[in-house]
Formats: C-alpha cells, structure tokens, sequence
C-alpha cells in the first residue's frame, strides 16, 4: 500500500482550497469596486487512474479556472440604456439651467420689471409734468434694459458652458477610446493562454459604459477577446488595439457670445478631419449639441424678439410726441441697440440730468397733455403682431411655459431612463455583484475544505508513523 | 424580472436612491413651507408658471387703473365740491338781482350790493383757479401752471378773454381698452364763462343805475351752465368709484385665483413634510438593521 496518492489528493486539495480561498478574498476586497463582476472558482475532478488492485480511484480536484458571473447580453443592453441615460441627464441639467436662468416665477423677474415700467407709465399719465413720475419711469426702463441684457448674457454663458462641455467630452472619449484599445491589446495576450482576464473586462466594460454615455457607439468581440467599436453611424473607432478613428472638434459657427463655437467630428489615422454629425445624435454629445444649437438660440431669440418688439413700440410713441419743454422728440428715442444683449435706455438719466424731461407724454404744447403717456400706457394690453398678436406680458409668459414644458419634458424622460438603468443595473448587480454574506459563507466552506484536506495530511502522516513504528 | 439575489452595492445603491428621493422632497417641501408657494421655477408646473404670471401682469395692470379711478375720484370730488360753491354764489347773486330790482332801493344800498356782487365775481375767479396738489382744477389739470382766470381787478377786464388756461382734454386710463378713459378735466372757460359774465353784468347795472332785472336771464344761465357742468362732473366720479369698486372686486377674484395656484397649503404641505421625513426615518432604520445583519457578526472564521 502507498500513501503517495493520499498526500497528493490532500495536497491539490490543499492548493484547490487556497486558490477558492483567494477568490473569495479577491471578491470581498472589490465589493464596493465599480463594474466589478464576482469571480468563482471552477473545481474540476482530476483524471482518475488504476490503482494496484486494478480500481479507478480519484485523485482528488483542483480549481482550473477562475470564471465571472457576467450576463454578456444584459451588459450590452446596460451600454445602450447608458446612453439613452446621460443624454436625458445631460438634457435636463442643461434646460433645468436654462429655466432657472429664464425664472420668472421669483421675484424680481423681467415680467415684474416689465408691470413695474407700465405702472411708472400710467403713473406719469397721471401726472405728464411730474419730474418724479419721469424719473422713475427712466428708471424703470433702465431696470427692464439692464434685466434683459443680464438674461441674454446668461443665456449666452449657458450655451458657452455647453460648448465647453462639448470639447470636454471629446477629449475624454478620445482618453477612453485609447484606454480601450490598450486594455482590449492585454486581454488578447492574457487569453492567449486560455484563461479569461477577468479583471481586465470588468476595467473595458467600465470604459466603455463611460464612452456610449458620452457618444452612441456600437461593440463586436472578436474571438480573442478585443472588443471592436464602432460609432452609431458605422464608422470604426477601435479595431482590436488599434484607435481608427478619434472624436475631435473644429470652429464651427458662431455663439451668442460672438466667439467660435466647436462642431464635433471624427479624425482618421491621417489627421483629417471628417465632418460626420450623424455620429453625434446621441449621447451627452448629442444632447450638448442639442441644447447649444436649438434651445439655447432660441431662448436667446425670444428675448430678442420681445427687446425689439419692446423697443420700436415705445421708441414708436416716444418719437411722435413732444417733451416737457414742447420739443418733438422726434430725435429722441427711448431705446437703443439691436437685442436683449445691448438693449439700452437712450434717455438716461444718470449720463444726462435732462433726461427726464425729454420724456414724450404729451403731443401738443397745452400744459397737462397726457395723450402721448396714455398712448404709452395703452402698450401694456396692446397686442403686438411681431409677438404672435399677444401683449408683451404674455409673450414673456407664453416663453416661460414654453422653456418650463421643455424642462420638465426633460426631467420626466430623465427619470425614466434613468429609471431604466437603474433597474438594468439592478439586474447587473443581482447577477454580478458582491455578496458579502455568500462570500463569507464560500470563505467558511473552502475553510472547511482546507481544514479537511490538511486534516487528510494529518491522517496519512499518522499512519505513516505507524508503519516507522511497525519497522523499528 | 424577479430578482433573485441581492448583492451589497444593491443594498447600499437602493438606499443612496431611496434617500436621495426623499431628501429632494424634503427640501422641495421645506421651501414651500418657508415661502408659502408652491413653485419656485417654470419646469416644476409650466402651465401653472403661466397663469402666475399673467395674473401677476393682470393685478398690476388692475392696481394702476385702481390708482387712476381712485384720482379722478379725488379730483372730480374736489371740482364738484368748487362748482358747488360757484352754484352757491350764483343763486346769492339771483336774490341780489331780485333784490335790488326793486325802485326803492336807495343808491347807498345798490353801492353796497355791488360790492358784494364783486366778492362773488371774485369768488367765481378764485373758484375757477382752484389748485388740487399743485394742478389747476379748471385750467386742464396742468401743474404748476399760472392761474387760468384773469384777476376781475386787472384793468381791461372781459370776462369773454378772463380765460388763458389750458384747453387740453386730460384723460385717465381705467381699462385694459384703449378707449377705456375717464375725462378728468373740465373746460373752465366753458363752465364760468356765462357766470362770471352774468355776475359782471349785475356789478355794471348796480353800479351804473342800470336795468338789473335785465342782468337775471344772464346769472340763470351762468348757474345752469354750472349746474350743467356739475352734473357731468357728478356722474364722471360715480363711474370712476363704481370702477373702483369693480377693480377692488376683480382683484379680489384675481388675488384669489393667484393664490389658488401659487400659494401652498399649508397644513397639506406640513403634512407631507412629516410623511416624507418618516418615511426617510425609515428608510434609513431599514438600511442600518439590514446593513448590521451580516454573518460575519454571527460566526467565528
């Protein structure tokens, strides 16, 4: 009898247990890693062999590979929910900024500014001689002027910020696609072996959950473990460990700032720049895009429009009237510039003390003429054909809804993908995710197997001494 | 699909989740507890972000027509209350004109008449000058300026060109329509013409031994004229107040609707408040017990 075979069986039953052991330890230390995907030991028997007595015994196990808990096709799904995800985020951060930019709803707000510069109006009406009444609608004037020159700008920035976004995106796509590449060039030579570089994925599914948030792509695997990557207009971005084509940007038109805007594009191995903007519908890039070239300007646009309307409707009046001295103010225009971004109160009084008295309210010379200033008051209910024919009060709530219905179109979407995803993730984590409680237990069973392996050693070395007994 | 197993990025994620919602409703709740209203931005109800706003440009277009019937109030009140003086000097200078129409009247006595029939006549001038705040009551509202009615003392008097004040109609807004105006002024020249003609009539007849009861036809048209004038005032200020009293109302209802849309109730508010915090309370004993219950407290490796 040979009780070679029994130490042996013990001692790959020794080194089985440790290998599970270090598993289990692997899981529990990347319990809170992100994308991480629980690893388990695969135990195989080893071949059997004929012992003397002509019996197939066992001789023993050993752990041959370590396998991840992944649901390849629920990832894929996770990819394409990521992008639905941030491109519905990115929406509704970007709008929710626009309508908080655009709030009327707390005061002061431009429609409180807007009834404050009709009531100095009908107030002068009142009273067409009094230099008070005067003063405070320049006043006034100068608040709405300066209000709507505040809101342009800050639409302006909003949409600078976007673009700014923009190229960040791209620069980090373009980090990532690299970072695919190399890790998709030491999964081929780690599996090259035929063992499964566990860590690695979970470290390319990572980057690339990041990348199809940021920009719609497309994934192949080929059969040594590269993952191909393709952008959702079919154009390829990584081939094996190769970046085919990067994102990259160029100036593009102007912003409401005047400054160059960045248009987003594909760059191939040569450095040319290849204008693709099919490829960027989707996204965080896509939905940059989107609010930097559609909600944004128009905004903007609004605000111009009422600032014009506003404009000629009361330079209209103020230049048909005459002043406290009995001058046509012909000459003498309320309002100047061109939008809500330069619209200026012409008559001010803090650059000309005279200011006040240059205020149209009458339209002949008889003292205490108030038709001009009537005329005036008359524009806060008078509808306006370049408004849509509604008054400029209810344009400026019209555009309110209509930037609020954008906002909370976008927040409502938002919650559902996100919803989507996190239920997806929920899956992803219920079938990749650490246990700590599993984890513990697996740590008390492979425990109990190295116990009784080492306890199997004990025995044979036992017998062992009985047989040096037995000799001597 | 069921989930069949629970991993601790789960438990944690469901909790950050969890609470993360209930503390964005605490907040929003907080917020509306603090300032009484509902919505702090358009996107949290745009049609409601909507109708404040055009209630909130319909109670400040109200409070200015509000403010303007109110004026004109004060200001026809105080053209009533002078032509009601005028009135009174007019029926004083008819009993001096019947008075002294009488051949025994003594020269002596119609001397003494004439100076009285010039206090009116100075009266009449001092009525038509009348100021409210500054602006002449019958020399179009226009502030400030001189005095319309020439002073009866100045020599050349003519009660016909006693007039140089304003001839400029002075209207206030009292509606969203552009013909929604109420006329404030009242053409002095018009309402004391005939008076002040009538009564000048009476001083020359007094004075020169003249026909007095030939004056009388005159001073009658003079106190119709007013009393004419007086009327229109009259019903010009009723239906400035009863505007008044429309804005007052249509506010109220304006007001009300507002309210109803942008102020938060506040014992469902509180409530709610209560509500989520319990339920945070909750959600995170939940988390703490489930968190705690691991084997690795139970067993000995």
């Amino acid at each position: 009898m040979s009780l070679s075979p029994v130490l042996s069986i013990a001692q790959r039953a020794l080194a089985a247990s440790e290998t599970a052991l270090e598993v289990v330890s692997n899981n529990i230390a990347n319990v809170n890693t992100p994308g991480y995907s629980r690893q388990a030991p695969e135990f195989t028997s080893n071949v059997p062999i004929v012992n003397p007595i002509g019996i197939f015994i066992g001789t023993g196990a050993t752990v041959t590979r370590v396998i991840q808990i992944v649901d390849d096709l629920l990832d894929k799904r996770i990819l394409e929910a990521e992008t639905d995800r941030r491109e519905h985020a990115t929406l509704r951060d970007r709008l929710g900024s626009l309508a908080g930019v655009l709030n009327d709803v707390q005061e002061p707000s431009l429609t409180s500014q807007l009834a404050g510069f009709f009531d100095a109006v009908d107030a002068l009406a009142r009273n067409p001689a009094g230099l008070a009444e005067r003063q405070t609608v320049l006043g006034r004037a100068v608040a709405l002027a300066d209000e709507l020159n505040r809101r342009s700008a800050s639409v302006a920035t909003l949409q600078r910020g976007a673009d700014d976004a923009l190229v960040d995106r791209v620069e980090r796509a373009n980090a990532l696609l690299a970072e695919i590449a190399d890790v998709n060039v030491a999964i081929a030579a780690a599996e090259l072996e035929g063992q499964r570089a566990n860590d690695l994925r979970d470290r390319r599914r990572v980057a690339l959950g990041e990348l199809a948030g940021i920009v719609s792509i497309q994934t192949t695997e080929d059969d040594g473990g590269a993952v191909a990557v393709y952008a959702s207009n079919g154009l390829a971005l990584i081939n094996a460990g190769t970046v085919v084509h990067t994102f990259g940007t160029r100036t593009g038109g102007f912003g409401l700032d005047g400054f160059a805007l960045h248009d987003p594009g594909f760059v191939d191995a040569a450095g040319n720049f290849l204008d693709l903007p099919s490829g960027f519908a989707r996204g965080e890039i896509g939905a940059l895009l989107a609010v930097r070239d559609g909600q944004y300007p128009t905004a903007s646009a609004a605000l111009d429009t009422f600032a014009v309307a506003l404009r000629d409707r009361v330079n209209a009046i103020q230049t048909a009237g005459v002043d406290l001295d009995g001058n046509a103010t012909t000459l003498a225009p309320l309002f100047g510039g061109t939008g809500a971004a330069d619209l200026t109160v012409l008559l001010n009084p803090a650059t000309d003390p005279t200011a006040p008295r240059k205020l149209a309210a009458a339209l002949g010379t008889e003292p205490g003429d108030n038709r001009n200033a009537l005329a005036l008051a008359d524009l806060r209910t008078t509808p306006i054909a370049a408004l849509g024919n509604v008054t400029l009060s209810a344009y400026l709530g019209i555009e309110q809804g209509r930037v609020g219905e954008d906002a909370q179109r976008a927040d409502d979407t938002s919650k559902a993908t996100g919803l989507l995803g996190q239920q997806l993730d929920a899956q992803r984590a219920a079938i990749s995710g650490v246990n700590l409680n599993e984890e513990l237990t697996n740590l008390l069973e492979y425990q109990r197997a190295f116990q009784a392996a080492a306890q199997v050693i004990q025995v044979a070395d036992t017998i062992l001494d009985e047989l040096v007994h037995i000799l001597r | 699909m069921s989930i069949q197993r629970v991993s601790d990025a789960q438990t944690f994620a469901l909790l950050n989740q969890r609470a993360a919602a209930l503390e964005v409703q605490i907040r929003r709740l907080q917020r509306q507890v603090t300032s009484g209203t509902l919505y702090a931005s358009p996107e949290e109800n745009p049609a409601a972000a909507t109708r404040i706003l055009r209630s909130r440009a319909d109670l400040s277009a109200l409070g200015q027509y509000g403010d303007s019937a109110r004026f004109g109030v004060q200001i026809l009140g105080a053209q009533d209350k002078a032509l009601g003086e005028a009135g009174a000097l007019m029926t004083r200078a008819e009993e001096i004109a019947a008075q002294m129409s009488s051949g025994l009247i003594s020269a002596e006595q119609r001397l003494a008449a004439a100076e009285e029939v010039h206090g009116i006549l100075e009266g009449l001038t001092s009525l038509g000058n009348a100021e409210l705040a500054g602006r002449r009551l019958f020399g179009g509202l226009a502030l400030d300026a001189p005095a319309p009615f020439a002073d009866p003392d100045t020599p050349g008097w003519d009660p016909a060109t006693a007039y140089t004040g304003s001839t400029q109609e002075f209207f206030v807004k009292i509606g969203g329509g552009a013909t929604e105006r109420v006329r404030l002024s009242t053409d002095g020249d018009a309402v004391f013409e005939d008076a002040l003609t009538g009564v000048a009539a009476l001083e020359t007849a007094l004075r020169t031994n003249g026909d007095v009861s030939a004056t009388v036809a005159g001073l009658v048209q003079g106190r119709d004229t007013i009393a004419a004038e007086r009327a229109s005032v009259g019903a010009r200020q009723a239906q400035l107040v009863e505007r008044d009293d429309q804005v007052g109302a249509t506010v109220l209802r304006e007001q009300t609707a507002l309210a109803d849309v942008e102020d938060a109730d506040l014992v469902v508010v509180i409530s709610q408040l209560v509500q989520a915090q319990t339920a945070l309370q909750a959600t995170l004993q939940a988390a703490t017990r489930v968190i705690q219950t691991n084997l690795a407290n139970l067993v000995s490796i």
